[in-house]
């Protein structure tokens, strides 16, 4: 296998294992093992995949709720993550449900993810100054979608991060869609690129169809922080396919609107393989495997109990 | 004036402001991992002169300078601890803590609670508060128990000067998120600070500056210097004040109000916060639901009036709580 074809390997195994753990979330929210919203990544995973396989071990990141390959990619534990969902103390908040909204892993930087959205953009600027301040040489990557990139955080966080011209790699995921809302009808514009680079970030559109365009694009943005060049802005364009959470039935979609889903990241890389000379069997191979590892991380979560009240009052204080 | 426990530095006479920008030296001499980042607070030295000369000791890369990004300035120094460092953050006045409202209650406050206690959050947001020099309604207020109300910050609420420097080099070591409220019409009260950079006042005692055995006025900030100008005249009348300084509401010294309580038996709470679902409501419950049987006379408050502070000097000075005020409501409760 040449180098290429190599790397879009690595892509496609990634990108099946985050499709494969997103098929348990949507096994859970169907048997009602997990209580909460799960937002489908489904389509959408060449982004998270190819930024997240690139970080370094002492690069930060702050991932999007759409989907979890931004964590499998970064080398969580599968059981962490599932714990999660099941709320039980196998799970990376050790039993406090953070559904996909608060998973943690200090060690591979993760530094977790709030709820409220575009509140990453701070957090992140501030992680690089601590990486500058105490000589980490960190990337600092922060997912989100169109929707949160017209919060004021994002303004303030790119003034600041430009000010001190700090290695933060914003990653906008933008799949036309905010809930029920189109970016074009709510913030005027199809694509946050000439917002971006009018407040002084290099910025890089790219479709999600081809991981490896989008490979090429974060190496590009991720090489431009780390060398001191200052911050970044990706944008990762698609048409999100799924509704906003696992059950949504879009009545806000119409038909009339043209927004036809992207083509499919996985698919494409899979006939790209397949044409580059990779035998049907060990494609489907690698899928299994995907299959096998995720289904095992759920029967290991499920072996952990849920904590009990003492929970409640335990992580607030240091 | 008091000193606490055995002085073990040199004690010289210092303004609060200056004793703050003391704690700030030592802090960032003691641990590289400290920094300092919020409007104004670098080249100029800070609007009130708190953070002079940092810059030039420290650099701009740990004394930073921002634009006006209050989100940015708290949710900077909440990524920067997750990140390892110890920041110090300046807003800078304590109402525009409501610009990073999201940043101080959700992310601040209960970041490390959701990732599972994984994460901590040593980060100090200093916030100067209080009405004075006729700085408004937007520039004025007390909002220390809208802070105190979320779980997850501890809220520190220095009287005098070197309280405000023991208080603060604790609230840079400890490991929890504190706001740091500053009281601006106390910055140029001065008085015997301790200069050794060894010595800290912990979180969560109360000072007693004054003793007495009739009546309780609990306080903190500069509400504790108009409770002993109240227990001064008290005394000319014959009653005896005793005046309990807080110094911070998380963690609050529940056993120091007992103490003083169960000997006076009588309690006024005074804070310049509004009086509506403020912090005195809180601490006259605490009292009401756990010491009632020795008290003699009902929790009586003293709080800023139920209106936004007027801009006018003139009217400012007859919003604050006043000497008077107080007094008033001490003999109503001890005659009760």
């Amino acid at each position: 296998m040449d180098v290429a074809t190599n790397r879009l390997m690595v892509l496609y195994t990634e990108m099946m294992r985050a499709r494969a753990i997103e098929s348990i979330a949507l096994q859970l929210v169907e048997s009602r093992e997990f209580a909460g919203f799960y937002h489908p990544g489904v389509g959408q995973e060449a982004g998270p995949i190819a930024v997240c396989s690139q970080l370094l071990m002492q690069d930060y990141l702050y991932y999007a709720h759409r989907g979890l390959g931004y964590l499998t990619a970064r080398g969580m534990d599968p059981v962490e993550i599932i714990g999660d969902l099941l709320a039980v103390e196998a799970g990376s908040t050790r039993g406090l449900g953070a559904g996909t909204v608060h998973c943690v892993d200090p060690a591979r930087g993760v530094l977790g993810q709030g709820g409220t959205l575009g509140s990453c953009f701070p957090l992140a600027v501030g992680s690089a100054l601590a990486s500058r301040l105490l000589g980490h040489g960190a990337v600092v990557a922060a997912f989100f979608g169109d929707g949160a990139s017209a919060r004021g955080t994002f303004l303030e966080s790119a003034v600041m991060a430009l000010s001190e011209s700090l290695p933060v790699l914003f990653v906008c995921e933008n799949n036309g869609y905010a809930v029920s809302a189109t970016t074009r009808d709510t913030q005027g514009v199809d694509s946050l690129i000439p917002r971006a680079s009018g407040l002084g970030l290099e910025s890089v559109a790219v479709g999600v169809e081809d991981v490896r365009e989008v490979d090429e694009a974060a190496k590009r943005l991720i090489d431009h922080a780390r060398s001191g060049r200052g911050p970044a802005f990706l944008e990762i364009r698609s048409v999100r396919r799924p509704g906003h959470f696992a059950g949504d039935q879009q009545p806000y979609r119409r038909r009339d609107e043209g927004l036809a889903s992207s083509e499919d990241p996985v698919d494409r890389a899979f006939e790209d393989l397949r044409r580059a000379g990779v035998a049907l069997d060990v494609l489907e191979q690698v899928a299994l495997t995907a299959a096998q590892e995720m289904e095992g991380a759920l029967a290991q979560a499920r072996r952990s109990s849920k904590p009990n009240e003492k929970r409640l009052f335990e992580g607030v204080w240091a | 004036m008091r000193i606490e426990a055995a002085a073990t530095g040199d004690v010289e006479t210092r303004s609060y402001g200056q004793a703050i920008n003391l704690a700030l030296h030592q802090e960032m001499e003691r641990d590289a991992s400290t920094f300092v980042l919020g409007q104004d607070v670098g080249r100029m030295g800070g609007v009130y002169g708190i953070t002079r000369n940092l810059q030039q000791a420290f650099g701009s890369q740990r004394v930073l300078d921002t634009a006006i990004v209050e989100h940015a300035i708290v949710g900077g120094a909440v990524g920067a601890a997750l990140a390892g460092a110890r920041p110090i953050a300046e807003v800078q006045f304590s109402d525009f803590l409501m610009l990073a409202g999201d940043e101080v209650t959700n992310k601040l406050a209960k970041w490390r609670f959701i990732h599972g206690g994984r994460l901590k959050l040593p980060v100090v947001v200093r916030a100067p508060m209080g009405a004075t020099g006729g700085a408004g309604a937007e520039h004025s207020q007390c909002l220390e128990g809208v802070f105190w109300h979320t779980p997850g910050l501890k809220i520190v609420v220095p009287s005098t000067p070197d309280d405000a420097r023991g208080l603060l080099k604790s609230a840079v070591r400890d490991d929890d998120p504190v706001i740091f409220f500053e009281h601006r019409r106390l910055y140029g009260l001065r008085g015997p600070v301790i200069t050794h950079p060894d010595h800290t006042i912990p979180l969560g005692v109360a000072a007693r500056p004054r003793e007495g055995k009739d009546v309780s006025l609990i306080c903190w900030s500069a509400m504790v210097h108009e409770c002993l100008k109240a227990a001064e005249d008290l005394a000319a009348e014959g009653i005896d004040a005793e005046v309990l300084d807080l110094r911070t509401l998380q963690p609050l010294d529940r056993a120091a109000i007992a103490e003083s309580v169960e000997k006076t038996g009588r309690a006024v709470v005074v804070s310049e916060a509004v009086r509506t679902a403020g912090p005195a409501a809180e601490i006259a419950a605490h009292i009401a639901e756990d010491l009632f049987g020795v008290l003699q006379a009902p929790v009586r408050r003293v709080c800023g009036y139920d209106t936004p502070i007027p801009q006018s000097a003139h009217l400012e000075a007859m919003w604050v709580p006043a000497p008077g005020d107080i007094a008033e409501a001490a003999r109503q409760a001890v005659r009760w």
